[in-house]
């Protein structure tokens, strides 16, 4: 069962830094939209058809009444933005908030992250006349933890599609309905690959790479493995503290493309793909992803600098041309076994 | 194939990086602007021309520390710490206007880089892995007005070797959040002040000199927009586009303040032109390498009045108080932050301006300007002006429809008739 998606609490998101510990203790529910890959052109009217295909999805599904309107944003690219603009446009007697997200993440974003976050804890209690709390805050911090623990046991020995699938359910779902983890892939079959990109569609390009016979046994998206690889849980005693601990645990996620820190990011990939026994990347984004546009040709250069072999594979989330990167997978996949 | 079109692939197959490393280019480039063949049509364009010819001179000839700039960092606080301000995004503009943005476009194709994203950019990146750049002591980025230039600063940085920076701005509204912008101005100085090896006193005396001349330039420019609220202005918006560059690039110099100075003066006295013609706002940026499209606004009977990106912006500042005088500058600047802050600043300008219309240029894989693109029209159609949208690209001259634009701008004008 979705989270009620019709209770007046039920708030939006569609980024991995939404502080979700903020929006949980202001007792809000979270809910992640994916959008309706399916109907782009729906928001043809108030997005150009050169943005971001999730962004231009979301804003399609949310056209299309299927709710919450409530949402929360962060300013993390120009695509996110533009959602932003267009949902108050849309629904302008609904909270409709946008998140400051810096691309530094040392002191001084820090610092700005931080002053953001407890604007955004203000914000929220004045709008939904419930006060967020260092207790709230504490208590929400650490159900999202254990929920992340949870994530890290169910995914165990699952991949591709499967795996997807379940950390969109986790980023998904109220705490009390989790979803059975299913039978785990194990390590039989398959060619093990890290995939790395921005967001993907699991029924599309993720589905494929698994019929091509791809073990995709890491996925560092914005809707997979990324945002449960590392912790956020603040430290400290006052509100303030904690929401400066919870600023300075973001900004040592796992970074997206989109923020300064390249070196911190390659790094930290490289090292995933060994940790995780993978023999090559797919390196897959949808169209129009000005961070992982600029990113790509670096990131290829500096993986292959590590003897690890790079697919660079391209989405318009509806996918229906996966087909044809079959070959190229194949390929792909012959050329590491 | 026409005589032009032969000349200038025949120039630029045979451009090398090492000319623009030629004191005798430069030396023949000045004297060319200085000469009686060069006939400006106001005579600030000369005191600009002489200007960017004379920091892309230092930058390439190595003169000083050379800091790459996107178009929102302020160039009063590049100059004002002893640097010299290169901005790529303008440096590809000249490149385009010149007919050779599709050969360092595809540079940048062959290294990997998406046609997907901003030719701007793409061809600044060619022109990099070309060796066409001047070479950067440090590439500063803000976080605005797009997410291209800290993506492709940073491509860049690694390529040379040099530190990349970017500021981030606060959302508007932010309580502390000028203080937090101006307190990463502070920390970027000391990085240029490194670079130019300028001390505490000089950083200071620097920064003081570049607010001040912003100051001036600014007095005059607020006169060259009122004067140009006037009927049938004498200063043409495709001219006055030309000066963008001159906004962003070079506030904080003499010639900032004397080309607005001038400008007034020259508009002053050459007063109005009369007549009755359509009254048409432009926004976003021009395409440099077509003209036609300005040809059939003239045929039309319409005149570019006003432009998105050729006014101020921002406040005189406290030259005693650098740090946050440019973060307010640059904290609201229109761009920043939601696109109902841009649309409203439109409106106002189409009021003052008295407009007939609008046409929103769509540059390709701009996402902040065309994902906005349609709530700007929404807020401008709510105000009773007319807003055409076309689809097209400012640097590269193959992704762009000339018929297809004509006919589509031909029955807009037909419409405000």
């Amino acid at each position: 069962m979705i989270a009620a998606l019709d209770s007046e609490s039920a708030v939006a998101w569609f980024c991995t830094y939404t502080p979700l510990e903020i929006l949980d203790a202001a007792g809000l529910v979270p809910v992640r939209r994916y959008g309706d890959a399916g109907s782009l052109e729906s928001a043809d009217t108030l997005l150009h058809t050169a943005i971001c295909p999730y962004v231009r999805a979301c804003l399609a599904e949310g056209i299309q009444g299927e709710g919450p309107h409530q949402a929360v944003f962060v300013n993390s690219c120009d695509g996110m933005r533009r959602l932003y603009d267009a949902w108050r446009d849309r629904f302008p007697d609904d909270l409709v908030y946008l998140v400051d997200l810096p691309r530094n993440t040392g002191d001084g974003a820090e610092r700005l992250l931080a002053e953001e976050f407890r604007h955004l804890a203000r914000a929220l209690g004045e709008m939904t006349g419930h006060e967020v709390t260092a207790v709230d805050l504490r208590e929400a911090a650490l159900a999202r933890e254990e929920r992340r623990l949870s994530y890290l046991r169910a995914c165990e020995g699952l991949c591709g599609e499967k795996r997807l699938r379940l950390a969109m359910a986790f980023h998904s779902r109220l705490y009390t309905d989790m979803p059975p983890c299913g039978e785990p892939a194990g390590t039989a079959g398959g060619v093990p690959v890290l995939l790395s990109g921005n967001l993907l569609n699991p029924a599309g390009l993720v589905a494929s790479l698994d019929r091509a016979g791809a073990r995709v046994v890491w996925i560092d998206l914005c809707n997979g493995d990324r945002s449960f690889a590392t912790p956020t849980l603040p430290r400290g005693e006052s509100l303030d503290e904690l929401l400066g601990s919870l600023a300075r645990a973001y900004l040592d996620r796992h970074p997206c493309a989109r923020m300064a820190d390249a070196e911190r990011r390659y790094r930290t990939l490289e090292e995933t793909v060994a940790a995780v026994g993978a023999k090559g990347v797919v390196y897959a984004s949808l169209k129009f992803c000005d961070a992982y546009l600029y990113d790509f040709p670096r990131v290829q250069e500096r993986l292959e600098r590590a003897g690890i072999p790079v697919l660079r594979l391209e989405s318009d989330y509806a996918d229906g041309h996966v087909g044809q990167m079959l070959t190229r997978v194949e390929a792909f996949l012959e050329m590491l076994e | 194939m026409d005589l032009v079109k032969t000349i200038k692939e025949h120039f630029s197959e045979r451009l090398e990086p090492s000319t623009f490393h030629s004191r005798f280019f430069w030396r023949t480039a000045e004297s060319l602007a200085r000469s009686p063949l060069n006939r400006p049509q106001w005579k600030a364009d000369r005191v600009s021309l002489s200007y960017f010819l004379a920091i892309t001179r230092d930058a390439y000839l190595g003169r000083g520390p050379v800091v790459w700039c996107n178009l929102f960092v302020p160039s009063e606080l590049v100059l004002g710490l002893g640097c010299i301000p290169f901005y790529p995004e303008m440096a590809t503009a000249v490149v385009a206007a010149a007919g050779m943005g599709p050969r360092f476009i595809d540079r940048a194709a062959e290294a990997g880089f998406s046609p997907d994203a901003c030719s701007f950019h793409r061809c600044a990146i060619g022109l990099a892995l070309e060796g066409f750049m001047p070479e950067p002591s440090a590439l500063l980025a803000v976080n605005y007005p797009c997410d291209s230039a800290p993506l492709s600063f940073a491509f860049c940085g690694e390529l040379y070797g040099r530190p990349q920076v970017t500021v981030d701005i606060p959302l508007p509204g932010r309580p502390g959040g000028q203080a937090l912008l101006a307190q990463q101005l502070e920390e970027t100085a000391g990085l240029l002040a490194e670079c130019s090896g300028f001390g505490g006193a000089e950083v200071e005396k620097g920064l003081a000199k570049a607010l001040e001349r912003s100051n001036q330039a600014l007095r005059y420019l607020r006169e060259v927009e009122e004067m140009r609220k006037r009927d049938d202005c004498t200063l043409y918006g495709v001219d006055a586009m030309g000066g963008i560059s001159v906004l962003f690039a070079s506030m904080g110099s003499q010639a900032g303040a004397d080309f607005y100075r001038l400008l007034a003066k020259e508009l002053r006295t050459r007063g109005c032109a009369g007549g009755d013609s359509i009254r048409l706002m432009w926004m976003h940026i021009k395409p440099w390498f077509a003209q036609g499209i300005f040809s059939t606004l003239a045929k039309g009977g319409a005149r570019l009045v006003c432009e998105e990106y050729t006014h101020a912006t921002w406040e005189a500042m406290d030259p005693h108080d650098p740090y946050n005088s440019l973060a307010a500058k640059l904290g609201n600047h229109f761009l920043v932050g939601p696109v109902e802050r841009r649309a409203t600043h439109l409106a106002s300008l189409a009021e003052e301006y008295r407009v007939d219309g609008a046409i929103h240029y769509n540059h390709w894989g701009c996402r902040q300007s065309c994902g906005g693109a349609a709530l700007v029209k929404q807020a401008l159609q709510e105000k009773g002006v007319p807003t055409l949208i076309l689809d097209g690209d400012c640097v590269d001259e193959r992704e762009y429809q000339e018929g297809q634009i004509s006919t589509r701008l031909e029955a807009f004008l037909e419409s405000l008739r």
